[in-house]
């Protein structure tokens, strides 16, 4: 896994779509976004702490990539489940819960160049995952709606072991789907 | 000199003879036509080949996967470069850009904001 570093930025998602060539399996990941964001552009609070990151998929099939999408939030659940004993929920397409709040979100956005022939080119996909990890605190309008493993469990978790867990899972989802 | 001729599926006799005259009989399925020399005798039409009727210069902007539109940035007359976004179709998981192909004119769209779209469907098309 190839890891580029950030400290504040806009958004993962946003530098990942700008990066020319990108490296299947690429994450690139932040400390800080001033301008996280989820689906149909829905504000993602990202202060320091919180574990985000986007991955440069392999080229698949636009079915394929849906499929992955579903997964991830399952394999993000099994992570929260298995390292910190805790219950998540998934609310689908791509929102896990605990204890009622949301604790983490996935994003797919894929550039798609249409095509004459039945199969689209799909140019880029790019996931994104935001959990909420070591955030002590959410403003007024997010603590009754949001969680992080922090608030719920009391300590400091690792961040990027957490990050090596889910990306070593959606690996092994991609070769399931796509066998 | 007699033979069989297949075009489309349908078989054609096709007898072919000569006359003392010099002229030239055909006969095709019981229609005789005769050529002289240097004349004919009787019109023949022969189809012209046709072609599927494509217009080339128009390109239709498809959606990959069933999905809603989420955003449109373009409009109708704007000029696109090629790898522009031209939409954004969301699909319960996913987002997905719509980038132009090709550069061009956007001639007509024809899908609007939250629109449902299904796979397939023509978005936009461009000259």
């Amino acid at each position: 896994m190839k890891l580029i570093k950030y400290g504040k930025v806009f958004s993962t998602q946003l530098l990942a779509k700008k990066i020319k060539n990108p490296r299947t399996w690429l994450v690139l990941l932040a400390k800080e976004q001033v301008a996280g964001y989820g689906r149909k552009g829905a504000v993602w609070f990202s202060p320091k702490g919180g574990l985000y990151f986007s991955i440069i998929l392999p080229k698949s099939k636009i079915e394929d990539l849906q499929t992955l999408t579903i997964l991830a939030a399952f394999i993000v659940a099994k992570v929260v489940k298995e390292n910190f004993n805790l219950e998540p929920l998934i609310k689908l397409p791509n929102d896990i819960f605990v204890n009622g709040k949301k604790i983490a979100g996935i994003l797919t956005e894929n550039v798609v160049r249409p095509t004459f022939g039945e199969y689209p080119d799909v140019k880029l996909s790019v996931m994104g995952i935001g959990l909420n990890t070591n955030i002590k605190k959410f403003p007024k309008d997010l603590e009754n709606i949001a969680t992080s493993l922090k608030i719920e469990l009391g300590k400091k978790v690792n961040n990027e072991k957490i990050l090596k867990e889910i990306i070593k899972g959606l690996k092994e989802q991609l070769k399931t789907i796509s066998e | 000199m007699k033979l069989k001729l297949k075009i489309k599926g349908k078989e054609y006799e096709i007898e072919i003879s000569e006359s003392k005259e010099g002229e030239v009989k055909i006969n095709v399925g019981g229609k005789e036509f005769v050529f002289g020399k240097d004349e004919e005798k009787e019109k023949v039409l022969i189809a012209k080949p046709t072609f599927p009727k494509r217009d080339f210069s128009k390109k239709e902007i498809k959606a990959p996967i069933t999905g809603v539109i989420s955003e449109i940035f373009v409009k109708e007359g704007y000029y696109v470069k090629k790898n522009q976004k031209l939409l954004l179709l969301s699909a319960m998981k996913m987002e997905n850009e719509i980038v132009s192909d090709f550069e061009g004119r956007v001639e007509k769209i024809l899908v609007k904001k939250d629109q449902e779209v299904k796979g397939g469907e023509t978005l936009i098309v461009l000259r």
